[in-house]
């Protein structure tokens, strides 16, 4: 699974890893640039389906509390 | 004005009259804004008091509960609280207190990275680095917490900041979020498949969870009033049925009544509204439901399809959504469940309980007695065991927000400072907890609390000398090798009320019940109903974790 997202808060980067970490999958790819009020940050992931399933809702949560209109 | 006036001069601009917290070295220019300040600090006794009371504060009132505390061990014991409320999306704004910015990261007395620690129980977090940011950064915790699913949200504030003078006093924007408005539009789509399947489905049943606190409460009688339909709740949405609705069915899940359970097993299509499908209601999701086709209506998008798949998704807040339906409903056919209904309710029968000899007192039997007498206002919280499921079973709310209990985190140690906090937010309701003999050990000195404010909180403790749901789980499951269960050594709590300058009262028999209830009940002040309960009473019915409604359980054997 790959993820290209934009970030307000560059701590997110830490905690999608905690995540995938805590899901049993494997962060097999980050790059992240801190912008001037967003970070973009590209994710690839392995693991098992339901787990990346459950990972990229929980990406989906941290970007819905973050965003900022 | 320094960073601490800004704080409060901000949580003045939020409405906050009252706010639960316990003072310390960092968070001191804070303590020291709030002396002799119209927004009330309530003093607890230990933090974690402080993050259920601002729980029970906001779960009973719909608004924003606050609690704060000082840098390292005060921050970390805010953390259960702060869980309990994203796990449950109750609003909390917490305010912790932290070491002077050039003492971070040197390991400094009570230094604690609370940022890092909350991260994954908050919304979202925030350290404040300046004391002009403090206003616009609690404007916008406060907007977030309220938003779309409602939860917790941290501020951090180093002691120097709160002593740092404001240079910046304009106000902050009024909207920092403009997703504090009116949350995502229903899809008109969605609204019309869900009402066609509404009316070629035989046996629906709607399950409405924690979501209806968001004012849905009207529109979901409404709702289920208009089609007839058999409904049920989750724990966290007691109350919301229309008191005396034939159609209720009572609560939901594990240990759910078995009425509810089974028509949900029976049903051809699942209304599932504002709930999450948490394993304590499904069981082993496989075999949950198994013939019927789902509609899900929730304001967070990350729960379609996360435990049970839904054939039509409603993205949106609750009370859109509900109006929506009424709306597509009444442009045509509006088909009529009564039959199914009077089916479903037979489904049930009797609460099942063990055999309690007549001379013992029994716990199902007491808080039987109880629910009869509360006042129709009563507020209820509870703390986590079995006298939660019991009071779960039992209770007749007139509103969700009469109930309060820590449902997905089951946080033992919640309920009587959850009190606490209710009763402050509804100072003229009468506020009842039903409480244990272990989580009531958990918050012991908060009866300071309640004779420091003159509290009329009302303490029912269900003491059975055990740790009882795990005790009924090492019975049931576990060959009954009762470890760390037995409470046999249990102090005496009517003497550590009485300490505290409590009234309190012994219930041993049951031939006293009613009476000493009644007194209970009349009393004026802060009381305790201490019940000397049956050692081994279970909670019935029950559906073993990881099962399905087929394995339901009624007793013993």
């Amino acid at each position: 699974m790959t993820c290209e997202l934009t970030l307000r808060d560059v701590r997110s980067v830490a905690r999608i890893v905690n995540l995938a970490h805590r899901f049993n999958c494997r962060t097999t790819h980050i790059q992240a640039a801190v912008g001037e009020s967003t970070t973009s940050a590209s994710f690839a992931f392995d693991g098992p389906a339901i787990a990346l399933t459950r990972l990229r809702a929980q990406i989906d949560r941290i970007l819905e509390y973050e965003t900022v209109a | 004005m320094n960073g601490a006036q800004a704080v409060v001069a901000a949580l003045e601009r939020e409405g906050v009259e009252t706010i639960f917290g316990y003072p310390g070295g960092a968070i001191m220019p804070l303590y020291d804004a709030l002396y002799e300040h119209p927004v009330r600090h309530i003093l607890v006794r230990h933090e974690a008091a402080a993050a259920f009371a601002a729980s029970g504060y906001a779960r009973t009132s719909g608004r924003v509960g606050v609690c704060c505390a000082t840098s390292g061990p005060g921050a970390t014991n805010l953390v259960t609280g702060l869980l309990d409320a994203m796990m449950d999306s109750v609003p909390i704004v917490a305010i912790t207190g932290q070491v002077r910015t050039e003492l971070m990261g040197t390991d400094g007395f009570q230094e604690a990275d609370v940022c890092a620690i909350t991260q994954a129980v908050t919304k979202r977090n925030v350290l404040v680095s300046s004391a002009d940011a403090i206003a616009p950064a609690i404007a916008e915790a406060f907007a977030l917490a309220r938003s779309g699913r409602p939860g917790p949200v941290l501020i951090d504030i180093p002691n120097d900041v709160l002593k740092a003078a404001v240079t910046d006093v304009t106000s902050p924007p009024a909207k920092p979020f403009a997703r504090r408005g009116a949350g995502p539009h229903v899809s008109d789509a969605a609204v019309r498949d869900a009402v066609a399947r509404i009316r070629s489905a035989r046996r629906p049943v709607a399950i409405i969870g924690g979501g209806v606190r968001a004012d849905s409460v009207e529109l979901y009688r409404m709702f289920v009033a208009l089609l007839g339909l058999p409904h049920t709740a989750t724990i966290n949405a007691l109350g919301a049925a229309a008191p005396g609705d034939p159609s209720y069915l009572g609560m939901l899940g594990m240990h759910g009544l078995k009425a509810a359970n089974k028509a949900v097993q029976r049903a051809d299509l699942l209304i599932a509204l504002g709930m999450r499908f948490d394993d304590r209601v499904t069981g082993k999701p496989e075999r949950f439901a198994r013939d019927a086709s789902v509609i899900h209506a929730d304001i967070d998008a990350t729960e379609f399809g996360k435990i049970v798949s839904a054939d039509v998704a409603l993205h949106g807040r609750l009370d859109d959504t509900l109006q929506a339906l009424i709306d597509e409903l009444s442009r045509g056919h509006v088909p009529r469940f009564d039959d199914w209904a009077a089916e479903a309710r037979l489904l049930g029968g009797a609460l099942p309980s063990d055999h309690v000899e007549a001379h013992v007192l029994s716990a199902t039997d007491v808080l039987d007695r109880l629910f009869a007498a509360l006042p129709p206002d009563a507020i209820v919280t509870t703390d986590v065991g079995q006298h939660q499921m019991w009071a779960a079973q039992r209770a007749h709310p007139a509103h969700p927000r009469n109930f309060a209990t820590s449902a997905g985190l089951g946080a033992m140690g919640f309920g009587f400072p959850a009190a606490i906090g209710a009763k402050f937010a509804h100072p003229a309701a009468p506020v009842f907890t039903i409480v244990g003999d272990g989580g009531f050990q958990m918050c012991l000195p908060e009866l300071a609390t309640l004779r420091r404010y003159d509290v009329p909180v009302k303490i029912v403790l269900i003491d059975n000398h055990n740790l009882g749901m795990v005790r009924q789980w090492q019975e049931l499951f576990f060959s009954e090798r009762y470890s760390a269960t037995n409470l046999a050594d249990n102090p005496d709590f009517v003497a550590i009320a009485r300490a505290y300058g409590i009234e309190a009262y012994r219930l041993e028999s049951p031939a006293d019940a009613d009476h000493l209830i009644e007194r209970f009940i009349a009393s004026r002040g802060p009381a305790l109903l201490h019940c000397a309960c049956h050692p081994t009473e279970n909670v019935w019915p029950m559906i073993p974790a990881g099962m399905s409604v087929d394995d339901l359980m009624e007793a013993r054997g």
